[in-house]
């Protein structure tokens, strides 16, 4: 039987093979930030916490506390501080604790002189 | 859906319920979709669950238009106030045992704060136990959503980190 008759069959099958295997396109989906700790200084963090309309950044002392539950992947914090954060790609988030959904960034970047 | 048996584990009892909801649900899942005044983009997205890409019903799960047919109440929107009635009507109308799932951004308190018209979330009407964070979630999310709440599939979210300099780190 000639292979073309196969390759049609398995090229017709439109439908996704998740959960065995996550679609590559899925990754390109909108999705929240995650950052380059080393890069990020508290000032940053507080100007990020203030654009997100979302509510979902927040600075605690030397941490950024980010609430995945809120956070609308509008891309605001990306335009904030360049180099500093990226799309995470990560969009598979369902979970059965709320809690889970916090994640803490730790702020490692040197404020220098300005700050004090 | 279980008691709290003094002395045992958290991790020990929601693994014996995990186990329970599988056995229970196995393979064939009802959903109702309840929305709590959301804009609609969620409801378009669980919309797409039943498309040919998505294809829910290969997983076992299906629609129902009655949330007495149903096993899990998909809710959308940030509980509005007018539509609390529905919701709980809804909710006490599934019979036991039952999952809720909050989906999208505006369930889980993301959007619109508490005030005179609106709840904010979900969880301040009925016991939610899956949430599904996004805006919206894509199907894919949902979909994930789903078999996490049957136990069928792990949560990913736990493990996630959002440093990306985490390995870096002196």
């Amino acid at each position: 039987m000639a292979f073309w008759f196969y390759r049609g069959l398995r090229r017709g099958i439109a439908t996704t093979r998740y959960p065995k295997s996550i679609d590559p396109w899925a990754r390109a989906l909108p999705s929240a930030p995650a950052f380059h700790s080393a890069r990020l200084t508290t000032q940053i963090a507080d100007r990020l916490a203030q654009a997100c309309p979302a509510g979902a950044l927040a600075r605690e002392d030397r941490e950024l506390v980010v609430d995945l539950g809120r956070c609308t992947a509008c891309g605001r914090c990306l335009d904030v501080a360049d180099g500093v954060v990226e799309p995470s790609g990560e969009f598979l988030l369902a979970t059965g604790v709320r809690a889970a959904l916090f994640k803490r960034v730790p702020i490692r970047g040197d404020d220098g002189m300005r700050s004090g | 859906m279980a008691d709290v048996a003094p002395g045992r584990e958290p991790e020990e009892l929601s693994d014996e319920l995990r186990r329970r909801a599988l056995r229970l649900f196995g393979r064939s899942l009802h959903i109702r979709t309840v929305d709590t005044g959301s804009c609609a983009v969620c409801e378009s997205e669980i919309r797409l669950l039943a498309a040919p890409h998505y294809d829910l019903h290969r997983l076992g799960f299906f629609f129902t238009p009655a949330p007495r047919h149903a096993d899990v109440l998909m809710v959308t929107g940030p509980a509005v106030r007018a539509a609390e009635n529905l919701l709980r009507k809804a909710y006490h109308a599934t019979p036991d045992p039952k999952a809720v799932i909050a989906v999208g951004a505006c369930a889980l308190g993301g959007v619109y704060p508490e005030d005179e018209l609106i709840h904010g979330a979900i969880d301040r009407v009925v016991p939610v136990d899956v949430v599904v964070p996004g805006c919206p979630p894509s199907p894919l999310a949902l979909l994930q959503g789903l078999l996490v709440a049957v136990g069928r599939l792990e949560e990913r979210v736990c493990a996630l980190s959002l440093d990306l300099d985490a390995g870096s780190a002196k």
